[in-house]
């Protein structure tokens, strides 16, 4: 039984599967809400999962100047640090898999991953968008990486603890953290866009200008699993940010509702504005985001310390 | 690859290329994302329409030149017919000169509002073009209606038009007018206080009236940069002496001006079409035009909705033509993307090529080689002959 667990835990729930589908529906919700708020139809239920087999039926086609082995790697580890990260955090409002001191910033950094392999592999490649979208991608992980950081470190304050799981009990047992810590949702919200490249922060795979980034040379597999993790990263950093601000999440209801609800907000931003560019992106980010982030938490620091 | 080499490196965009709908190749040299050189190459769609109108008869060609753009294809039926009627010395009656003014501004909507989506897509603003692309559809209906067909209305025919407005298309023409001038208001206020919008279009781009005149700029681009021009004012054609057109122009020359000119002719155009409808001509809708045009050689221009449509139409005195020269608008304003996009990001050069509204297909003329020196020469029918058999051996 003992053995049985861990593997039950890492391929089903909450890691795995779980993960899996789950990214794929919230995709599939993403995409039909941002299609609605544009009048559009949008796709059908199954659309996410449709694309993923298909891609993976396809042909993966290695492009000649490029490290074969890093190529078909980085999806992987973009993949798997993802579904990681995911044992951390209270998925469906449960308690994490794992836990210990700190496992918030390694929760972090296993989700920066994804957005690393995506600039490693831009790089990896000879082809001019890739390198273009590649560059874009990590000037991106610059700028928002450290405002999220801070984001999340304002409830990690208050809580007393590094660890995701206590800082969700004490999101539980007190006022929801949106209301004392605005400016600390704002930015963990529009961060979490700007970790998935989602519009207006799609500077690094602007189809119009590079194509798609640093993307640009996968096809089949490796962009299959690329898009996965993608989905994966959007559902965790939902649970995450929902569990922080919005009250944490009790039971599977309150999370479906809560992440859903945050979809909805994080939808609707994303049809409301035009592309920014790269150089607009980390303007914003380092003038506003991180000076905020930065001015919530030693507001939070000092009211601790008095 | 090979130029990651040496210290330039170029971004092609084209010919196959997502912000493209058409091929055409740009060549932008970066440094970083700064654009320090940018190039142009044109010529991948070339049809030889041109070289094809002179074994086709008068009546023919008519379809033909329809054909020459799939988004101003009334105008350039409207350009050939109004010269081939002054060869022959005849007059299009009053209706037939107003129905073809009416479906060019109809058309003119059209092409704005298709524009000003693409415009809002190449910026990654998909909501406007989902929104804009879906009220285009209301004067996409009315040409349907009007003519029959949504792209190639074929109204045209040497000497008139064939097809005619009654009370009841002229009150759905009006209603859909109403509809779009609300919309169009909507649009119009998006784009001049929209912030990320405006942080995208406002200061990019910019060209002087001095340079739009040096470039030879026409149409919105030009007018956007304070040039008044515009053929329905400096030489009116067809109904445009009877109905009072307003010029409009905008003195900043940037892309947030180009947007503003479009959607402000919008507004014109509306304006047009309705002074059209409540003062129609009554009469008849054709006169016979000989199947012969008598020798000579006329300029027809028109403005597209892109600007200036240049027409030269020689005759011979047989029933086919001897030579028609078609010079498009898009043509004149490539120019000005070359010569604005240095010193803007790599993330404005989408923007840029979308600003003058490029319309590919229209524009490529001539099959002209260039080689690896830079050198050019013509290539004769047997070179061409002899390249394609070695090529595809």
């Amino acid at each position: 039984m003992n053995a049985i667990s861990p593997l039950l835990v890492l391929l089903f729930f909450p890691g795995g599967l779980f993960i899996l589908a789950g990214g794929l529906a919230y995709e599939w919700v993403d995409r039909k809400l941002v299609a609605r708020f544009q009048n559009r139809i949008g796709p059908r239920w199954f659309q996410p999962l449709a694309d993923v087999a298909k891609l993976l039926a396809k042909e993966e086609i290695v492009p000649d100047g490029v490290h074969a082995g890093l190529f078909v790697g980085l999806p992987l580890v973009a993949l798997a640090g993802a579904l990681t990260a995911a044992l951390y955090v209270p998925m469906a409002g449960l308690k994490p898999a794992f836990s210990f001191t700190g496992d918030l910033i390694v929760a972090l950094y296993l989700l920066s991953l994804m957005t690393l392999c995506t600039g490693l592999a831009g790089a990896n490649t000879a082809d001019r968008f890739s390198l273009i979208g590649a560059t874009r991608t990590l000037t991106q992980l610059f700028s928002y990486e450290a405002p999220f950081l801070l984001s999340l470190l304002g409830p990690a304050i208050v809580a007393g603890t590094w660890r995701i799981d206590q800082i969700h009990l004490y999101a539980q047992s007190h006022p929801w953290l949106l209301l004392t810590q605005p400016v600390g949702f704002l930015i963990a919200i529009v961060g979490l866009m700007g970790k998935l490249e989602l519009p207006p922060f799609d500077a690094p795979e602007a189809e119009t200008e590079i194509v798609s980034g640093a993307l640009t040379e996968y096809s089949g597999r490796g962009l299959a699993l690329f898009r996965l993790g993608k989905n994966a990263e959007l559902f965790i950093g939902l649970t995450l940010v929902a569990a922080f601000y919005l009250g944490g999440l009790v039971n599977p209801l309150a999370f479906l509702l809560k992440t859903l609800g945050l979809l909805f907000v994080m939808a609707g931003l994303q049809s409301l504005f035009a592309r920014l560019r790269i150089d607009q992106t980390v303007g914003l980010w380092w003038r506003y985001g991180a000076l905020l982030a930065l001015a919530q938490l030693l507001v939070l620091i000092i009211f601790r310390g008095v | 690859m090979a130029n990651q080499k040496g210290s330039k490196f170029i971004i092609p965009i084209g010919p196959q290329h997502p912000a493209l709908k058409e091929p055409g190749h740009f060549e932008f040299t970066v440094d970083g994302e700064i654009v320090t050189g940018a190039s142009v190459r044109l010529g991948y769609v070339h049809r030889g329409i041109e070289k094809a109108t002179e074994g086709r008869t008068w009546v023919q060609n008519l379809y033909l030149l329809e054909r020459v753009c799939g988004i101003c294809s009334h105008v350039h039926a409207m350009a050939y017919v109004l010269g081939v009627e002054r060869l022959a010395g005849v007059d299009a009656p009053p209706r037939a000169q107003a129905i073809r003014t009416l479906t060019a501004e109809l058309e003119r909507v059209h092409s704005h509002l298709l524009w000003l989506g693409v415009a809002a897509h190449e910026a990654g603003f998909d909501t406007l073009f989902m929104y804009s692309w879906r009220d285009r559809e209301t004067v996409m209906d009315i040409l349907e209606s009007l003519t029959g067909n949504r792209v190639n209305y074929s109204v045209n025919v040497l000497g008139g038009v064939k097809v005619d407005v009654n009370d009841a298309l002229r009150d759905t023409i009006l209603k859909g007018m109403d509809f779009l001038e609300e919309r169009t208001r909507h649009y119009l206020n998006v784009v001049t206080t929209d912030s990320t919008f405006l942080a995208r279009t406002r200061g990019i781009g910019i060209m002087t009236a001095a340079q739009a005149e040096e470039l030879g700029a026409v149409g919105p681009t030009a007018r956007a940069s304070g040039v008044a021009r515009d053929v329905r004012v400096d030489a009116p054609y067809a109904y445009y002496p009877s109905v009072d057109v307003r010029i409009v122009l905008a003195q900043a020359g940037d892309l947030a001006a180009r947007f503003v000119v479009r959607i402000q002719e919008l507004f014109e155009s509306y304006r047009l079409i309705r002074t059209i409808l409540d003062n129609l001509p009554q009469g008849e809708l054709e006169v016979r035009v000989s199947r012969r045009i008598p020798e000579g050689e006329t300029v027809s221009r028109v403005e597209a909705p892109r600007g200036e449509l240049f027409y030269f139409i020689k005759a011979n005195g047989s029933d086919k033509p001897e030579r028609i020269k078609v010079r498009t608008p898009s043509l004149c304003n490539f120019g000005t993307v070359v010569a604005t996009a240095i010193g803007h990001k790599l993330a404005d050069m989408p923007m840029l090529l979308a600003g003058i509204d490029p319309c590919f297909s229209c524009n490529d003329r001539m099959v002209q080689v260039i080689d690896q020196n830079g050198a050019s020469r013509l290539w004769s029918w047997e070179d061409l002959v002899r390249h394609g058999i070695e090529t595809y051996r």
